[in-house]
């Protein structure tokens, strides 16, 4: 890589007091190149534009310095901090003639992965972790929706995940801009792009956000592309004008309940046929509705919302397969077969609250929402967590999460108190009094399977 | 429990040099420059193929003197490519090259499905074979024909005509400059532009990048857009002025 800004110098920057060591560059892309920098012994990022991107977007500059004066919309984005332009004294040593410059951002930190590792399989990461990402997706696209603002160029490239614990950040903020408002430059990815505005028809927006986020939640819950099934398979070089007929002009979901032209194919394209039957009908539905009817009709596409309230219930349903260990999904109620490997799975502890119900499973968490109706789904501060005891896995408990005790009351009324950070075994309990409110625990109405 | 071990459906990407390696070559450490230019720029584009999960990146080699031969036959995945020294001596048989190319790209050998292949024709000088008898054989072949044809013209010597016939002659659309063969007059710039066609082209052949307005949605011709051409980046070395060929 040939890098603008030299590596290793100090450069000094109009409006930074101190001056900015390049440590060293990241890498780069179509619009700049992305370095870490060191201000005043703080480690960031510093994106620098090529000039060509500069001419050809009028409005970068306009729209970098509202972005920076909003602020970022939750804290899942690597949102811009300062928009630099070098000093007359260190503007010799950028490697470029043409004018330019760029803007300073949060580093990403080491833990965190480019989300393609996952799409392409080289990543160890659970359902429950990936499921909590589309969570955190879903989420960042919500506070940034409802602050009015659309993202326009949503894509794996620049979604990062953290595997352990499902925690993601969204870069490549620099195209943010009011809905509707702004004509930046930017399209889109093809292959993610709603596809009114593949064919020109429209500009990128919210509504076309809400596609493009669609298919980002649909590869990385299936590792594949929504609209790669048989139609794709009869298309020999896939090219531009391929594309733009496959996602844009005839644009069929591979699960259509209706339309069947484009079903996976069951060796090509096993990877769909594996990970869809995962998810719970809710969730899938949520999918349909927007590669069906929303395919054409921009305002029928699921919203944040509804995707924030149906992630947090599938993580609210999981549960283990005693035989193999594998997390499951399904809706509680009828009995069930594990997808992995088809043992049927046993009717779980339940824990009922007064805005939904969570089933007992190793990690599964209490959140405000589950108490409180008007609390919007966050899974960042949990006030519970289902712990298996450290000597037999079978036995369950509730760890406090929260700052006070709770009393605890078995099934011949006696009561006793849960500090925090401690667990109560679930086995004996009725109920648990919380100060977000009360647990009620519903054992299972028919016996577990025998394994 | 871990994801089921699910990989995304790919295709392969078909990646081949097609490098002149005519006596002329030898002069002013030419031949040097190309085989640093194309071993520094495979971990980019190792890089890029790791992050493009729907493209297999495999990358071939033809190379051109008395006679055109495989320099690497088996397509390589770039990230277990080891590139061998090419040596420079003889005459220019790129007609022959061609003609070696046209006969990988038909099917079989190719697979029935695959990305656009991209081809990078690199030359200092003149064909001394039947070019137009080699690139009528390239051009009957469909993938051949849907090919990302680029063409690197080292040096002064360089046939532009010839190279411009095997990248295709497109007629000039509203603000976008016709393509042209890229022009190294020196190592830094050769670099620059094998790096460019093994990164961005790459990545444009294979998982499409950003679009931004002024990217036709239908381009005139080519059927993949190509990406910007890297910026002129000083060199900071270069204050004794580059070798120019
Ligand atoms: N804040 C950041 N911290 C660390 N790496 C980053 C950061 N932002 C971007 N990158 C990396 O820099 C590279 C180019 O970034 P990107 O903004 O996507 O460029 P472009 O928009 O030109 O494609 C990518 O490899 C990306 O992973
Ligand atoms: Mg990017």
């Amino acid at each position: 890589m040939s890098w603008i800004l030299p590596e290793g110098a100090s450069l000094e920057f109009e409006g930074l007091a101190a001056p900015l060591r390049i440590i060293r560059g990241l890498g780069g892309g179509t619009q700049g190149q992305v370095y870490e920098v060191e201000l005043e012994g703080e480690r960031l990022a510093l994106k620098w534009y090529l000039p060509a991107c500069i001419a050809r977007d009028g409005g970068l500059e306009r729209r970098l310095v509202a972005s920076i004066r909003a602020t970022a919309p939750n804290e899942d984005f690597l949102w811009p901090i300062a928009l630099l332009r070098a000093s007359p004294a260190s503007r010799p040593l950028i490697r470029i003639r043409q004018e330019s410059f760029g803007y300073l951002m949060p580093l990403r930190p080491p833990a965190y992965v480019g989300a393609c590792e996952h799409a392409s399989g080289r990543l160890a990461i659970g359902l429950r972790q990936v499921l909590r990402a589309c969570f955190g997706l879903a989420d960042a696209f919500h506070a940034l929706h409802l602050a009015g603002l659309c993202y326009k160029d949503v894509s794996l490239g620049n979604l990062f995940l953290e595997p352990g614990s499902g925690s993601i950040l969204i870069c490549d903020n620099d195209n943010v801009a009011v809905d509707g408002a702004d004509h930046g430059a930017v399209l889109g990815t093809p292959g993610f792009m709603a596809p009114e505005v593949l064919l020109g028809q429209a500009r990128p927006g919210a509504d076309s956000d809400l596609f493009s986020l669609a298919v980002l939640l649909f590869r990385l819950l299936t590792r594949h592309d929504p609209l790669k099934g048989q139609m794709e398979l009869a298309i020999r070089c896939l090219d531009e004008p391929a594309r733009r007929r496959l996602c844009g002009e005839d644009p069929v979901f591979i699960f259509d309940p209706v339309d069947d032209r484009n079903r996976p194919d069951p060796i090509e394209h096993a990877a769909a046929l594996i990970t869809w039957p995962i998810y719970p009908r809710p969730l899938q539905a949520l999918f349909e509705q927007t590669f069906c009817r929303g395919m054409k009709q921009p305002s029928r596409r699921a919203l944040t919302g509804q995707w924030k309230q149906e992630l947090a219930r599938t993580l609210d349903r999981r549960t283990l397969c005693l035989a193999c260990g594998q997390e499951n999904f399904q809706a509680s109620g009828a009995p069930a077969l594990c997808w992995s490997c088809g043992a049927p799975l046993p009717e779980p502890i339940t824990l009922l609250l007064a805005h939904g119900s969570v089933v007992a499973a190793p990690d599964n968490e209490l959140h405000a929402h589950h108490f409180d109706a008007l609390a919007g789904e966050d899974l960042r501060r949990p006030l519970a967590r289902v712990v298996a005891h450290p000597q037999d896995p079978r036995r369950l408990g509730l760890r406090n999460l929260q700052a006070a005790a709770w009393s605890a009351e078995t099934h011949d009324g006696r009561s006793q108190p849960v500090q925090p950070g401690e667990s109560c075994s679930l086995a004996a309990l009725a109920r648990i009094q919380s100060p977000a409110g009360p647990i009620a625990v519903q054992r299972p109405t028919r016996p577990s399977p025998a394994t | 429990m871990p994801f089921p071990d699910v990989k995304l459906a790919n295709r392969p990407l078909h990646f081949l040099y097609l490098c002149d390696c005519s006596g002329s070559m030898a002069a002013s450490g030419k031949m040097q420059a190309l085989n640093q230019a194309i071993r520094q720029s495979l971990p980019g584009m190792a890089a890029v193929a790791r992050d493009n999960p729907e493209a297999r990146v495999l990358v071939r080699a033809v190379r051109f003197a008395d006679h055109a031969a495989w320099h690497i036959e088996t397509p390589t995945p770039v990230d277990q490519l080891e590139w061998r020294d090419l040596q420079a001596g003889g005459i220019t048989a790129m007609g022959e090259a061609l003609k070696l190319v046209a006969a990988a790209l038909q099917t079989p050998p190719m697979e029935v499905r695959a990305l656009p292949p991209v081809l990078v024709l690199i030359s200092d000088g003149q064909p001394t074979d039947d070019f137009a008898a080699g690139l009528e054989a390239l051009l009957r072949v469909p993938w051949a024909q849907k090919a990302v044809r680029l063409a690197i013209a080292l040096g002064h010597d360089a046939d532009l005509e010839v190279l411009q016939r095997f990248i295709g002659i497109e007629p000039a659309t509203a603000g976008r400059s016709p393509r042209r063969p890229l022009q190294a007059s020196n190592a830094t710039s050769l670099a620059q532009y094998i790096q460019w066609a093994s990164t961005a082209v790459v990545g444009a052949a294979s998982m499409p990048a950003s679009r931004v307005s002024e990217t036709p949605l239908e381009p005139a011709a080519g059927n993949i857009p190509l990406p910007d051409l890297p910026p002129t980046v000083l060199d900071p070395t270069d204050d004794v002025g580059p070798l120019v060929w």
